[in-house]
């Protein structure tokens, strides 16, 4: 089974994922184009996703060994890099995190992951911020029929011009996200 | 100024003591939920960061290989901060000792 899913939200991700699993599926692998493939499986599944900075191959080599060793496979790793995907047969022990400190240090990973995308998009999109220019000129002296034809196939790329906008929105918001859970574990 | 691993959370102290003797990241795991009878149970992501973390540190280093695994072991200055955490741990036991002989009173 092959599905396509787009996910802002690693947290999301990760549940969505889980989901699928809980119906019998085991993943086999995801493409950075957000191609999800899975597996019929009479077994239960887990997928936990890690954030980790960038690892050089040998540090690489010793942190994939040591989930290894614990039971987790690994799937593959995101479009940069950053977000690696595990997956284990459930077996009580499905947690990658086991202490209040690891678990709020992941988050404050993510929320530097998630500040540095909404910034990027932020980067990209401030050219697009233009909105009189979104759609051509022309656009709006035409009349009628004529007027609504040429808006309905501008408004695509008008779409298309301002998804950075909406991406370093939605980066935004779980960089919000990952805040929130870092210092409600901090607090304690 | 104390450093910001002091005190030690129970993950950092329980790694600290297993790696007296040098063992790689997974007998590390086993080794501390038999020191703990069961109660510490270490998941992978927290056993590889504290590793790290310590290792960054100094208070632990590798020491060798046992196939694709690295072997690691606690430091001179990883058994200074062991002495402190002992010290610390023993004056608060002594103060237990002391409420209650206050109750008895």
């Amino acid at each position: 089974m092959k599905m396509f899913k787009v996910f802002f939200d690693i947290e999301k991700e990760e549940l969505w994922l889980n989901e699928q699993l809980q119906k019998g599926y085991r993943c086999t692998n995801i493409s950075s184009l957000g191609i999800y493939t899975f597996k019929k499986t009479d077994k239960r599944y887990v997928m936990r996703l890690d954030y980790q900075k960038y690892l050089p191959k040998k540090k690489f080599q010793e942190y994939k060994g040591i989930y290894e060793d614990f039971g987790w496979n690994y799937i593959t790793h995101s479009l940069f890099g950053r977000i690696r995907y595990w997956q284990k047969e459930d077996d009580g022990q499905n947690e990658i995190f086991s202490d209040r400190q690891s678990n709020s240090h992941y988050y404050k990973r993510l929320m530097g992951y998630s500040f540095w995308l909404c910034m990027l998009m932020l980067a990209v999109a401030i050219p697009y911020m233009n909105f009189s220019e979104l759609y051509h000129s022309g656009l709006w002296s035409m009349q009628g029929d004529l007027f609504w034809k040429a808006f309905i196939f501008e408004t695509p790329f008008a779409l298309l011009k301002l998804s950075p906008f909406f991406f370093s929105i939605f980066f935004g918001i779980s960089f919000y996200k990952a805040n929130r859970r870092y210092s409600m574990l901090k607090e304690k | 100024m104390k450093h910001h691993l002091l005190p030690l959370s129970e993950t950092m102290h329980y790694i600290l003591l297993a790696l007296r003797e040098p063992l790689h990241g997974y007998a590390v795991m086993q080794k501390i939920e038999e020191l703990s009878n069961g109660t510490v149970i270490l998941a992978a992501g927290t056993l590889y960061g504290a590793i790290e973390n310590l290792s960054k540190h100094g208070w632990i280093e590798p020491v060798g290989n046992s196939g694709r695994r690295k072997i690691y072991m606690i430091t001179a200055e990883g058994r200074t901060i062991l002495k402190l955490e002992q010290e610390r741990l023993e004056h608060i036991l002594s103060l237990y000792e002391g409420s209650e002989s206050n109750e008895d009173v």
